[in-house]
């Protein structure tokens, strides 16, 4: 579990990360959404004892990043995928990072099976492919069998198998009882994977909540209808109870009733259908609607970051 | 959503993790120590491609250039006016190779952590280890432990080699067990490892490896070398108290009255490491990664 109160981190002039309070549940796979330059890698650094914080505290099973015995053994972490010395390889890599950890060597050949790299283990990390560097992360991360994984927007750049792969994992991970801190600044990376959402944007909170309450909360149900008699037809579903905004020259975005209901109020008025599709609004707008002032207030103050 | 049921036949409950798979046994009582640490920094060290190349390369600079001085030295020799002749030291001749050395065992010493910083892999590093301190005393410990043996190799290759050709050329030679030859090959062995050292500090504060080359090449290179450019006084100090320079006569046998005096010169430049590796400990400590 990570728990994270009042953390603060303050560069010079901005403020990357402002009071942020949240709880990274056992058992549960956990997006850290905000858009980019919102202060998530700052956060995810502090919470692994790289960066200290300007104040706040941030704890992995109830200890500071320094107070933990063995890190490897409390929590993995991957917030550098291409992070390799170009000449070595990732078996000596990996048996660097276990031996700093007291974790057996037989840990090292465990992981790299787990992550598919066992044939290539020998040779130059250099030569990786950068979805072969990411499983080199993940298993990095896997080496002390932690509790805790925190993975720093781990589909950046990743072609369709190794999304496919890094979602598996994730949510497998949780079912084993861990808990998984998972960043991204796109919506539509994580909704599929994530049980609860946290949501920041100019380091601060703006949501903090369970993944199907945020769904019921910004889905909005929607009918995509087009009719040469558009302009007619409006006026007769408001009638009905529906909420109606044009869209284009001939169509028209109906809320509050169902395509079943339009269908029948066009039929009963001779109205003709050239389009009737049933939408749901896609979270990733609602998301982008919650964070929009905090980019915006980025963009006024001129940051591009 | 809801994980926490714990209905017969179902997943074990959240923070149960019994029966995962390939459990991983207990670690070290009381967790992870320095020795870890070490065991960790010998491994990046030694597969590193770079100290395969610094230490071959040390050992053949310092025992090619021990021989071509000596040959060409050994040669002028029967030349020499008198008063030079006095001043003739087949000691540092042969050890002359330790200019070259102490370079690529600093560039070693600051590829060790500038290269971490480069390829970013301080991040995992320091989120394996944050007890930053250890880190780098084990960094340091390490790289001693492939550095003084570089070293020594070095500066005996040097002596070997040197004296042969000293020898060859009919020119005065030291035998081993001559005065002040221990204390020449001992001395430049550690010597070359404190060059090492400072390598580690000056890329611990820096950083970035092409400031770290051209800050050491300009140490100890380039201020010797064109120290005797600077004015009178000025001139006259750094032959004597730049630390390089000062270190340096730990490998000679002839008096210059106007140089330190081996072991002082020698004390000099551990005194000048010490204070940069100081600084890299206090820096270290308080940067974010
Ligand atoms: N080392 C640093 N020095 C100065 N500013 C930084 C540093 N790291 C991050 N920042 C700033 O902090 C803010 C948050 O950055 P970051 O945590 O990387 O955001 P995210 O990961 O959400 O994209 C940005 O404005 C960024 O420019
Ligand atoms: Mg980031």
């Amino acid at each position: 579990m990570i728990e994270v109160r009042g953390l603060t981190k303050r560069y010079g002039e901005v403020l990357a990360v402002d009071e942020l309070s949240f709880t990274v549940r056992a058992g549960e796979v956990t997006g850290f959404l905000g858009p980019n330059g919102a202060g998530k890698s700052t956060t995810m650094r502090m919470i692994l004892g790289l960066d200290a914080p300007t104040s706040g505290t941030a704890t992995v099973g109830g200890l500071p990043a320094r107070a933990q015995p063995a890190p490897l053994r409390a929590v993995g972490a991957l917030l550098d995928a291409g992070a390799v010395l170009p000449g070595r390889s990732a078996h000596h890599h990996l048996l660097a990072l276990a031996a700093g950890n007291g974790i057996p060597r037989g840990r090292v050949a465990a992981v790299l099976e787990e992550v598919g790299l066992t044939r290539v283990a020998r040779r130059a990390a250099g030569t990786y492919s950068l979805g072969m560097k990411q499983r080199l992360g993940i298993a990095a991360a896997l080496l002390g069998d932690p509790p805790v994984l925190v993975l720093d927007e781990p589909l950046n750049g990743l072609d369709p198998e190794g999304i496919v792969w890094i979602r598996g994992l994730m949510r497998r991970m949780a079912a084993e009882g861990r808990a998984v801190m998972v960043s991204s600044h796109l919506m539509s990376e994580v909704e599929l994977t994530v049980d609860h959402l946290v949501v920041i944007g100019r380091g601060r909170l703006i949501a903090d909540t369970g993944m199907a309450e945020f769904v019921a909360a910004h889905s909005r149900r929607e009918v995509a209808v087009r009719s040469p008699q558009a302009a007619g037809l409006g006026p007769l579903l408001t009638a009905a109870g529906a909420r109606v905004r044009p869209s284009g020259a001939d169509g028209l975005t109906v809320t509050g009733i169902g395509a079943a209901e339009i269908g029948a109020v066009a039929a009963a008025n001779g109205v003709e259908l050239h389009e009737l599709t049933p939408r749901q609004t896609s979270l990733e707008e609602a998301f982008m609607e919650l964070t929009q002032h905090s980019v915006e207030y980025a963009a006024e103050r001129g940051e591009t970051r | 959503m809801t994980r926490t049921g714990t209905a017969p036949g179902s997943p074990a409950p959240a923070g149960a993790r019994a029966d995962r798979p390939a459990a991983l046994p207990a670690g070290p009582r009381g967790g992870a120590r320095f020795r870890h640490a070490l065991h960790a920094e010998w491994i990046k060290v030694r597969t590193m491609r770079s100290t395969r190349y610094v230490v071959l390369g040390t050992l053949l600079l310092g025992t090619g250039l021990a021989s071509l001085n000596g040959a060409s030295s050994g040669d002028e020799y029967a030349s020499l006016p008198p008063q030079d002749r006095s001043a003739f030291d087949p000691l540092a001749l042969s050890l002359r190779g330790y200019i070259l050395a102490q370079v690529t065992l600093a560039l070693l010493g600051g590829l060790v952590v500038t290269a971490e910083y480069g390829s970013r892999t301080i991040i995992g590093t320091l989120s394996a280890i944050p007890h930053r301190r250890r880190v780098l005393a084990a960094k340091a410990v390490a790289l001693t432990a492939i550095a003084l043996p570089t070293g020594l190799a070095t500066t005996l290759s040097g002596f070997a080699a040197g004296q042969a050709a000293l020898k060859g050329a009919g020119a005065p030679h030291t035998a081993l067990a001559d005065e002040g030859a221990a204390r020449a090959i001992l001395g430049g062995a550690l010597y070359l490892a404190l060059a090492a050292l400072l390598g580690l500090a000056v890329g611990t504060l820096i950083r970035s490896t092409t400031a770290t080359v051209t800050t050491l090449f300009t140490a100890l290179l380039i201020v010797p070398a064109f120290g005797p450019a600077l004015p009178g006084r000025l001139a006259d100090w750094t032959a004597r108290y730049w630390p390089p320079s000062a270190g340096g006569q730990i490998v000679t046998g002839y008096r210059d009255p106007a140089l330190l005096d081996p072991w002082p010169g020698f004390a000099v430049m551990a005194g000048c490491v010490t204070i940069v590796l100081a600084a890299a400990f206090l820096v270290f400590r308080r940067r974010d990664a």
